[in-house]
C-alpha cells in the first residue's frame, strides 16, 4: 500500500477541493442561459400580447428569482470547499 | 395570486412577507446574543432585496429590446449578479463579524418566501376547487 506523507496528503486534498469548487461554479452558468432564453421569449410574448405585460413581468421576475438560487447553492458549496468555513 | 398584473405590488408583497419571516431569525439571534449571525443575516437580506430590485429593473429594460438582444442582456446581467453574490458570500466568509451560513440564508430568504407562497397558493386553489365541487 502506498503511504503519503501528511504534507502530500494535504496538498492532494487542497487541490481536489479547488477542482471541486471550480466544477461547482459551473452550475452557475446554466441559470444564466435559461434566464436569457426566458427573457427573449418574454419579449416576443409582450410584442404579441401587450395587455399581458404585467403578468408576463411578474411571472418572469418570480421565475428568475427562483432559478437564480441554484447559482447561489453552487457558490455556497464552492466557498465551503475553498475556505472550509 | 391576485395582483399578478401589477409587478410592483407583487414585489412589495414579497418583500413584506420576506421581512416578516426574517423577524424570527433576527429576533432569535438577537436574544441568543449571536451578533455575527444577526449581522450576516441582515447583510444577506439587504443584498437580496437590492438584487431583487435590480432584477426587476433589468427585466423592464429587457422588455423594450429585440428578442436576441434581450436574451444577451439578461444573460450578461445574470453573470454580474452572480459575481455580486460571490462578492457577498466571499466577504461573509472572510469577515469574522459575519456568519457565512447566515449570510447565505439571508440571500435565500426571498426565494424561500416565493416558494412558500406558491405552495400555499397551490394548496388554497386545490382545496377551494374541492370545496366548490362538494358544494
Amino acid at each position: 500500500m502506498i503511504e503519503f506523507s501528511p504534507e502530500v496528503a494535504e496538498t492532494v486534498i487542497t487541490t481536489a477541493s479547488y477542482i471541486a469548487a471550480g466544477a461547482a461554479l459551473i452550475a452557475g452558468v446554466g441559470p444564466g442561459i435559461g434566464m436569457g432564453f426566458a427573457a427573449g421569449k418574454a419579449t416576443s410574448a409582450v410584442r404579441r400580447q401587450p395587455q399581458a405585460r404585467g403578468s408576463i413581468i411578474t411571472t418572469m421576475l418570480l421565475g428568475q428569482v427562483i432559478s437564480g438560487s441554484t447559482g447561489i447553492y453552487s457558490l455556497v458549496i464552492a466557498i465551503f470547499l475553498i475556505f472550509g468555513v | 395570486m391576485k395582483d399578478i398584473n401589477d409587478p410592483q405590488k407583487v414585489q412589495m408583497k414579497i418583500l413584506k412577507m420576506t421581512y416578516l419571516f426574517s423577524l424570527l431569525p433576527i429576533v432569535s439571534s438577537l436574544l441568543a446574543g449571536e451578533y455575527d449571525i444577526l449581522f450576516g443575516f441582515i447583510f444577506g437580506l439587504v443584498i437580496a432585496t437590492l438584487l431583487l430590485r435590480l432584477k426587476y429593473n433589468n427585466i423592464i429594460r429587457a422588455l423594450s429590446m429585440e428578442e436576441d438582444s434581450a436574451e444577451k442582456f439578461i444573460r450578461n446581467r445574470y453573470f454580474i449578479e452572480y459575481a455580486l453574490y460571490f462578492a457577498v458570500l466571499f466577504s461573509a466568509a472572510r469577515n469574522a463579524n459575519l456568519d457565512f451560513l447566515a449570510a447565505a440564508v439571508g440571500l435565500f430568504m426571498i426565494k424561500f418566501v416565493v416558494i412558500l407562497w406558491s405552495v400555499v397558493d397551490l394548496l388554497r386553489d386545490t382545496f377551494q376547487s374541492k370545496f366548490d365541487e362538494y358544494k
